[in-house]
């Protein structure tokens, strides 16, 4: 029989399940809905340009599925999550790090929610779900699930975002 | 885009029309630069092999983009996508044919929406699933 | 091959012509991502605060940048996201090897996130030069970047292409 492996969860990992963490803001610009637009190889032109997206009944330019803002960089840090797989990231004795999935989800209808346009200023809230171990073909596995609420410049909340992340 | 699809034609079971993708590295550095995940594991293949990879990647979340557009473009003009996702189980190459694809599994209204789930997955050219996930979609109703 | 390529007159008479104009947009991520791609840390590049705060519109744009084209699938270059446009040579010259030659930028005013420019280009010079890798034609292009609200120039660029 083998030993059971001993387990990387921390006292203070667990505290933090359901922590809200500092807000990041994310920042949605024509120059990034294009750039994100034309990286998947979308060609609906409300993604690129601001006539037909207007003419669509959108404020600005529209944010791809997918897209939710660019974080704010500041070198050094302090700024929000790049893409994903970033927030606050423990110190776990696995060197590795794979994205296991996402799910969004988008609240476009007024008057609590809206869509997402260039222009708009998204502040991202995050909180872990839970903290799951388990063995795969990669071997022992932390497994993090996390979910960020977007609100928009209005207070709108404009998507969800469920992630998971794996370290191994 | 073709023509806009009704909640009354959309029948439980059906397949949505497939969308086929095929990226070039050149494309997944597009990518890094679009969505700012600058991990190496999708650009140098050192990199990537060291981590125990035999080659480059596709992002997952490139994948999940590429079902937004799927259920986006199906949807039309009139249609909202309301939530999309899925799990990055199976890894996808570079220079590969990536096939999204959707299938219908209910249907019903709520809250004054005429809504529809599908499965949705993005599959290599054998045919096996790597990223299996879930949507709904709202669509416009003749009437 | 670059040993074939002959400079032809009706390739000389393409010089000064102006191109139609193209849109450049100046945006805070755009900024923000050419200043973490050269590695600047300076602040002036990424907080709009402390930018208004020195008396600028809002954060600066690094040297180098004048603004990204708006893309437009299937009118853009993929690659390289220059503009394919009516007017002004984009001379093709049919060679395996496409190197950078070098750019000069001249400016006339601060260029901010925010701005909103429109660009111009017309080719200005052409010449082929023996090197280490045999018979090399370079190309100039140099492009004028106007404020689109003030109409005034706020700078000049000149990109030199190596074909070889």
């Amino acid at each position: 029989m083998t030993q059971a492996k001993p387990s990387v969860i921390t006292e203070e990992m667990r505290a933090a399940i359901g922590a809200e963490g500092p807000p990041a803001v994310l920042e949605v610009e024509k120059t990034n809905c294009r750039m994100y637009a034309r990286s998947v190889g979308h060609t609906d032109p409300i993604f690129y340009d601001e006539a037909a997206a207007k003419g669509r009944g959108y404020r600005g330019i529209a944010a791809p599925p997918g897209f939710l803002g660019t974080p704010t960089f500041r070198p050094g840090g302090g700024s929000g999550a790049p893409g994903e797989a970033g927030g606050r990231n423990f110190s776990v004795p696995y060197k590795r790090i794979l994205n296991g999935g996402t799910d969004y989800e988008y609240f476009p209808d007024a008057p609590d929610g809206d869509v997402i346009c260039a222009g708009d200023t998204i502040t991202a809230r995050s909180s872990i779900l839970s903290f799951e171990e388990t063995e795969g073909s990669l071997g022992p596995m932390l497994i993090t699930k996390r979910q960020t609420t977007y609100t928009n410049q209005n207070g709108k909340l404009v998507a969800k975002m469920d992630g998971t992340l794996i370290q191994y | 885009m073709a023509e806009q699809v009704y909640f009354e034609d959309i029948e439980v079971g059906a397949e949505i029309p497939q969308l086929k993708k095929n990226c070039s590295t050149q494309q997944l550095v597009l990518w890094a630069a679009g969505s700012g995940d600058f991990y190496q594991i999708h650009y140098d293949k050192d990199f990537a092999q060291k981590t125990g990879l035999p080659g480059l990647i596709v992002h997952g979340a490139l994948k999940n983009a590429f079902l937004g557009q799927l259920l986006h473009d199906w949807a039309g003009e009139n249609g909202q996508v309301r939530k999309f996702g899925c799990a990055y189980r199976g890894m996808d190459d570079p220079n590969q044919d990536i096939l999204c694809r959707g299938v219908v599994t209910k249907k019903y209204q709520e809250s004054g929406k005429n809504l529809v789930e599908l499965d949705v997955w993005t599959e290599k050219p054998d045919g096996k699933k790597t990223s299996p996930g879930t949507a709904l979609v709202a669509l416009p109703s003749k009437s | 091959m670059a040993e074939e390529f002959q400079i032809t007159d009706e390739m000389r008479a393409q010089i000064g012509k102006e191109s139609e104009p193209w849109t450049y947009e100046v945006t805070t991520t755009s900024v923000r991502m050419y200043a973490r791609g050269i590695g600047s840390d300076n602040p002036i590049h990424y907080d709009v605060d402390l930018a208004k705060a020195q008396g600028f519109r809002s954060i600066v744009a690094p040297a180098g940048y004048i603004g990204t084209p708006v893309f437009v699938p299937g009118t853009n270059d993929p690659t390289f996201g220059f503009p394919r446009r009516s007017g002004g040579a984009r001379l093709n010259v049919p060679t395996k090897g496409l190197l950078d030659g070098g750019t000069e930028t001249e400016y006339f005013d601060v260029i901010c996130a925010g701005d909103v420019l429109e660009e111009t280009s017309h080719l200005a010079d052409i010449k082929t030069r023996d090197g280490a890798m045999g018979k090399m034609v370079f190309v100039t292009n140099e492009s004028v970047y106007k404020n689109k609200d003030t109409g005034k120039v706020v700078a000049k660029q000149k990109l030199t292409s190596i074909h070889f």
